[in-house]
C-alpha cells in the first residue's frame, strides 16, 4: 500500500498495518448496519409550508399540528424558506419519511410536492384560487377563498339594491375563481363586471373604466391587483372619489375604507385541514375533494357605510360579528 | 322568513369562527395580508416564474442530486456522470479521464465545459478542458449536477459544445452546522471532508468545504511498450502507475446582497501509460494548482429588474515531470490566468416572459514557463520552451428570451456574440420550443450553434520538432438540431425520447506538416446523430421511494465517411433503487456498453463490449437522523474489460480496467 506525501510530491510505502486497521473500519460499518436499523422512526405526516415566517401559513400549521397532536398523529415539518435546495431535499425528505400524507400550506409548497411526490395523497390549503392548480388523483384540499354563491347570497342580503358589481384580477392567479364568481352571481341576479389586468401599473386606468360601470367594487386576493401598499391605497382612493363602496374578502381591509368584509377563519382553516387529513388517512373522503373554508367572520363598517349614505338591510345586522363604528 | 334563512347562511359560514380582526393593528395585519399574497405570486403555476422544471427546458437536461449521488456511492465526479444518457468515461494515456458526449470523444475532454455554482472551469488555457482537475472531484459536498446535452454557446459562451456540466455545491443553509464525512475503499482510496456551515443574524453568511482524497490507482497491468517489444530494457510489462492524491477547499461568503466564492484545488498525479510510448515508472509527477476567485452581487432595481454582476480571477499552473525514456525526463511548466467581470440583467416583462441580456470580458494571459530535459529528473538542463507566453483579451454580449405564450408552451429564444483578440468573432444562436400538446405529453425541438476557442497550445506551440502550432486557426463550429417527447403516461411513469444530430466544422486537427511531422489546423468534420432513451418508475404504497430506470443510447458519429473511433454505438445504463425502509435501501447498476470500433489502418479486432454490475447499500439518517453510511461494490462479477488504448499504443492491446472493488463510506451532521 502506498500513501501520498504530499511535502515531497511522492508516494511512500505505508505500514502494513494500516491495512488491518482498513479491516477494522469495514467491520465496524457493518456493525453500525445493524445496529442502526432499530433506530428509523417514521412519521404520518408530511407538513410542507411555503414559508412559515408568513403569518397565514405560519397560523394554519400551528393549528393544524394541534389537532394532529390530539389524534396521536405523527408529523414532520419542512418549510420550504429555510433550504436553498428545496426540491431535492423535499424528495430526499420524503423517500426518508414516506408519509401517509403531505400537507402542504400555500400554492408553493403544493406545486413543490406535486412535482416530486405526485404519487403521494397530497392535502393543500392556503393556495389562492386553488382551481388553477394542478389537481390529481390522491389530492384534497381546503379552499383558501369562501364559497362565492354563499358570499353572493349574503351581499344580495346586506345591499337588495347592488346589481353590478366589479372586480379587478389576473388572468394568471385568478381566471378560474372569477369564474365561479359569475357563474355564482348569475344565478342570484347579480351581475359582474370584471377588468384583467397584467400588473399593478394598469390598476389606475382598469379604474377609471370599471368604477362609473358598477355598484360596488369587490376585493378578491388576486396577488397582482393587491402587489403593494400603495396599490391597496389607490383602490380605495378611486372607489371613495367615485362614492363607490368596497367589498372585500379580508377584515384586514376594514381599516382602508371596506364597507363589508367576510373573512375565512384562518384557525379554522388549519383545523379543518387536520380533520381532513385525518378522514383521507381512514380513507373515508372521496378522492379530489376540497372543501370551503368551514369558519369565517363577517366585519360591518358602519362608518364608511354612513360616509356613503348607502342603504342597507337592517337585518342583516343579526349576522354580522363586528361592526365598526366611527367612533372606535 | 328571509331573515331567519339568511340567519342560517351566516351562521353556516361563520361555524367554529373565533378570530376577529384585532384593530389595534390595521397596518400591521395589511402587511401580513400583503406578505402573505406576495408568497403567491411568486408561483405561477401556469408559466416560467417558478424554477424550470426540468420537464419544460428546451435543453436536454439530466438532474443527478445529492440523493442520487449518495445512492450511487459514487467516488467522485465520474462515478456519477457514467449513469448520464449520451455521456461515457474512459481512460486516457496521460492519467486524466476522457467524457464522451454524444458519440464525440478526444484526450482532452476540451468539448464539455464544466462549471462549478455557475463559473466555468476551463482555466487550462494551454491544452483546454477542465478535466486536468475536475475529473476526479469528489462528491461529498455536492448538491446537484446538472448535465445540459448540446451546444451551450449562446449563453455560456467558449467551450459549452457538446455538452455543459455544473456541479452545485452545498451552501451555508444546506450546511447549518459541521458535515463531516470519510470514504475508504479499493485501490488504497482514502477520502475525508469537513464541511462547515452557518447564516448568521446579520445577513451574513458562510460556507467552508474541505476535502482530501487519496488512491494509489487501479494497476492495470501494461504488458508492452515500445521498447520492450523490440527487446530493449523498460518497465514494461509493468502497472499503470496513477497514483493520485489531492486537496480541496471552497468557501462562500455572503453578506447581504454580495457573495465572495471560489475554489482552490491542488492535484498531484502520476500517469497511467505516460506521454510517450514508453511506460512511465512511478517518477512521473504531474502537479496541479487551480483555483478561482469570484466576487458578485445581484442589485434589485425594481421587482421585475435584477442586475447580476461579477469579478473573477481563474488561475491554474502545472508543474509536470515526465519519464519519456527509461533514462530521459522532461519537466514542462506554467501559469494561467483568466481575469474579468460580467454584468447580466434580467428582466421580467410579465409572468409569461422573462429577458436576460449580459456582456463579459476577460483577458486571458499565460506565463512562468518550464521547460527542463535531461536524464535525472533532479538536475535538468533548461530546453527551448515549447508553448508561447501569451495573452488575449476576449468579450461578449448576449441576449436570452424565454417566453410562455401558451400555458402549455415555452420558447426560447437568444443569441451571443464573442470576440477574441487572437482570431476574431463568432456569433451563436440558440432557440426552441417545448410544448404540452396533450397533458402529460409535451414535444421539445431546439436548433442552437456553439464553438470551442482555439487553445494557447493549438495556437503557439513551438521548437517542438513533432507537433507546431497555427496562429491562424479558427474556432471549432458546431451546428445542432435535436427534438424528442417527454411523457407521463400513468402515475409514477416518465419516458422521454431525444434525436439529435450534431454537425462539427473546422475541426481543429493535427495534420501533416512541412516543417514538422504534424501541425494543428482547422481540418474535416464530423457529424453525430442518435437517439436518447429514458425511462423511469416510481414506486407507491410500501415501496414508495423505489424506482427502476434505465436509459439506451444508440449514436453514430461519421468522419471522413468513417464511423469515428473509440466510442460506441450504444450504450445502456439499468437502475433500480429498491427502498427496504425509512432507513435503509439498495442500489443496483447495470452498464451495458456495445464495442468500440478502431481508427481506419487500426488492425486490431473492436474493443469488445461489456456489462457491469454494481451494487450498493445506504442508510440514511441513523442515530437521530445525524449519521449515514453506504458500502458499494463496483464490477461485482469482476468482469474484465477494456478501454480503447490509441493506435499508437496498439502493441499493449488495450487499456485493462478495475476488476471488483469496494467502496465504503460514512458521514456525520453536527
Amino acid at each position: 500500500m502506498k500513501c501520498f506525501n504530499n511535502r515531497r510530491a511522492s508516494y511512500t510505502d505505508c505500514n502494513p498495518t494500516m491495512k488491518i486497521m482498513d479491516f477494522c473500519k469495514v467491520l465496524v460499518l457493518l456493525g453500525v448496519f445493524w445496529v442502526s436499523a432499530g433506530f428509523a422512526q417514521p412519521s404520518k405526516v408530511l407538513i410542507v409550508n411555503s414559508d412559515n415566517a408568513v403569518f397565514r401559513y405560519g397560523t394554519i400549521a400551528s393549528e393544524f399540528k394541534k389537532v394532529l397532536q390530539q389524534n396521536a398523529y405523527q408529523w414532520t415539518e419542512f418549510n420550504l424558506n429555510s433550504h436553498a435546495d428545496a426540491e431535492a431535499e423535499l424528495k430526499q425528505l420524503i423517500q426518508q419519511e414516506n408519509p401517509v400524507l403531505i400537507y402542504c400550506i400555500g400554492t408553493k409548497a403544493y406545486s413543490l410536492a406535486r412535482n416530486v411526490a405526485s404519487n403521494k395523497k397530497l392535502l393543500f390549503s392556503a393556495a389562492i384560487n386553488w382551481r388553477r392548480l394542478d389537481i390529481g388523483e390522491g389530492t384534497y384540499g381546503v379552499a383558501n377563498e369562501l364559497s362565492s354563491a354563499q358570499e353572493i347570497s349574503l351581499l344580495r342580503y346586506f345591499f337588495p339594491t347592488i346589481k353590478n358589481i366589479g372586480l379587478l384580477y389576473n388572468d394568471k392567479f385568478s381566471r378560474e375563481y372569477v369564474e365561479t364568481i359569475k357563474k355564482d352571481a348569475s344565478a342570484l341576479g347579480i351581475n359582474i363586471i370584471n377588468q384583467p389586468i397584467n400588473d399593478a401599473q394598469e390598476i389606475g386606468d382598469a379604474l377609471n373604466e370599471l368604477l362609473p360601470k358598477i355598484d360596488m367594487f369587490w376585493i378578491i386576493s388576486d396577488p397582482v391587483v393587491l402587489s403593494s401598499k400603495a396599490s391597496v391605497q389607490q383602490i380605495f382612493q378611486a372607489a371613495q372619489q367615485r362614492k363607490k363602496p368596497v367589498y372585500a374578502y379580508s377584515d384586514v381591509f376594514i381599516e382602508q375604507g371596506a364597507v363589508l368584509a367576510i373573512s375565512a377563519d384562518l384557525a379554522t382553516i388549519g383545523r379543518q385541514s387536520a380533520s381532513l387529513a385525518l378522514m383521507v388517512d381512514k380513507d373515508k373522503v372521496p378522492e379530489g375533494t376540497v372543501q370551503n373554508p368551514a369558519g369565517s367572520t363577517v366585519t360591518l363598517n358602519k362608518c364608511a357605510l354612513d360616509a356613503l349614505r348607502l342603504n342597507f338591510n337592517q337585518d342583516a345586522l343579526d349576522s354580522v360579528n363586528k361592526i365598526v363604528e366611527c367612533n372606535k | 322568513m328571509i331573515k331567519y334563512l339568511y340567519t342560517l347562511l351566516v351562521g353556516a359560514l361563520v361555524l367554529n369562527s373565533s378570530a376577529f380582526a384585532d384593530a389595534s393593528a390595521p397596518n400591521d395585519n395589511l402587511e401580513k395580508e400583503l406578505a402573505y399574497l406576495a408568497a403567491e405570486r411568486q408561483v405561477v403555476v401556469t408559466a416560467s416564474k417558478m424554477e424550470e422544471h426540468v420537464d419544460k427546458t428546451v435543453a436536454t437536461t439530466t438532474v443527478i442530486t445529492q440523493d442520487d449521488i449518495q445512492h450511487i456511492g459514487a467516488r467522485n465526479l465520474l462515478d456519477v456522470l457514467r449513469l448520464v444518457p449520451g455521456i461515457g468515461i474512459t481512460q486516457s494515456q496521460l492519467g486524466i479521464r476522457e467524457i464522451e458526449v454524444r458519440g464525440v470523444k478526444t484526450s482532452l475532454s476540451e468539448k464539455v465545459q464544466i462549471m462549478l455554482n455557475g463559473h466555468p472551469l476551463d482555466h487550462n488555457l494551454q491544452n483546454a478542458g477542465s478535466a486536468w482537475v475536475y475529473d476526479d472531484l469528489p462528491v461529498d459536498t455536492i448538491k446537484r449536477v446538472e448535465v445540459v446535452r448540446g451546444p451551450g454557446s449562446a449563453l455560456y459562451g467558449a467551450n459549452a459544445f457538446l455538452a455543459v456540466i455544473n456541479i452545485i455545491t452545498q451552501n451555508a443553509k444546506d450546511l447549518n452546522g459541521l458535515h463531516t464525512s470519510a470514504g475508504w475503499g479499493s485501490f488504497d482510496i482514502q477520502q475525508y471532508r469537513a464541511s462547515w456551515g452557518k447564516q448568521f443574524n446579520n445577513s451574513a453568511e458562510a460556507a467552508l468545504h474541505f476535502n482530501f482524497t487519496d488512491t494509489n490507482g487501479i494497476n492495470s497491468p501494461i504488458p508492452a511498450d515500445s521498447l520492450s517489444v523490440q527487446g530493449l530494457n523498460s518497465a514494461a510489462p509493468g502497472k499503470s502507475q496513477l497514483t493520485e492524491g489531492r486537496y480541496d477547499l471552497e468557501w462562500q461568503l455572503g453578506y447581504q446582497d454580495f457573495k465572495l466564492d471560489g475554489r482552490y484545488i491542488n492535484k498531484k498525479t502520476g500517469a497511467f501509460f505516460g506521454a510517450t510510448s514508453i511506460l512511465s515508472d512511478d517518477r512521473t509527477q504531474q502537479d496541479y494548482n487551480d483555483y478561482f476567485l469570484r466576487l458578485s452581487r445581484t442589485w434589485k432595481i425594481q421587482d421585475n429588474l435584477t442586475v447580476d454582476t461579477q469579478l473573477f480571477h481563474d488561475f491554474f499552473s502545472y508543474d509536470n515531470l515526465w519519464q519519456v525514456a527509461p533514462a530521459q525526463f522532461s519537466r514542462f511548466g506554467l501559469q494561467d490566468t483568466r481575469t474579468g467581470g460580467e454584468i447580466q440583467t434580467n428582466y421580467h416583462l410579465n409572468d409569461a416572459q422573462t429577458v436576460i441580456a449580459g456582456f463579459s470580458y476577460a483577458k486571458e494571459q499565460q506565463g512562468n514557463l518550464i521547460d527542463q530535459a535531461g536524464p535525472d529528473p533532479v538536475n535538468l538542463t533548461q530546453v527551448l520552451s515549447s508553448t508561447e507566453v501569451r495573452t488575449r483579451q476576449r468579450w461578449g454580449v448576449y441576449i436570452e428570451d424565454v417566453w410562455d405564450p401558451l400555458k402549455s408552451l415555452r420558447m426560447t429564444l437568444g443569441a451571443r456574440y464573442d470576440r477574441y483578440s487572437d482570431f476574431g468573432g463568432t456569433f451563436n444562436p440558440r432557440m426552441g420550443f417545448n410544448w404540452e400538446f396533450i397533458r402529460n405529453y409535451s414535444l421539445k425541438f431546439s436548433y442552437g450553434t456553439a464553438y470551442r476557442a482555439p487553445s494557447f497550445g493549438e495556437l503557439g506551440s513551438i521548437n517542438n520538432p513533432v507537433l507546431l502550432g497555427n496562429p491562424a486557426l479558427k474556432p471549432e463550429q458546431v451546428k445542432t438540431f435535436e427534438t424528442g417527447i417527454i411523457a407521463h403516461p400513468v402515475k409514477g411513469l416518465t419516458a422521454q425520447a431525444t434525436y439529435y444530430h450534431s454537425a462539427i466544422n473546422q475541426l481543429i486537427s493535427q495534420v501533416p506538416g512541412q516543417a514538422t511531422f504534424l501541425r494543428y489546423d482547422n481540418n474535416g468534420s464530423v457529424v453525430a446523430e442518435g437517439v436518447e432513451l429514458e425511462t423511469r418508475y416510481d414506486f407507491d404504497g410500501k415501496l414508495q421511494g423505489s424506482y427502476i430506470s434505465a436509459n439506451h443510447v444508440l449514436q453514430h458519429s461519421v468522419q471522413f465517411n468513417q464511423q469515428l473511433a473509440d466510442v460506441p454505438r450504444q450504450r445502456t445504463n439499468l437502475t433500480a433503487l429498491w427502498a427496504f425502509d425509512n432507513t435503509w435501501s439498495s442500489f443496483a447498476h447495470v452498464l451495458i456498453k456495445g464495442n468500440t470500433l478502431r481508427n481506419l489502418g487500426d488492425t486490431r479486432p473492436d474493443v469488445p463490449g461489456y456489462a457491469l454490475f454494481d451494487l450498493g447499500l445506504l442508510g440514511k439518517n441513523m442515530f437521530g437522523k445525524q449519521v449515514d453510511i453506504s458500502f458499494n461494490v463496483y464490477n461485482l462479477l469482476d468482469k474484465r474489460y477494456y478501454d480503447p488504448a490509441p493506435a499508437s499504443l496498439n502493441f499493449i492491446g488495450d487499456y485493462q480496467m478495475a476488476g471488483r472493488s469496494f467502496f465504503g463510506h460514512v458521514s456525520l451532521k453536527f
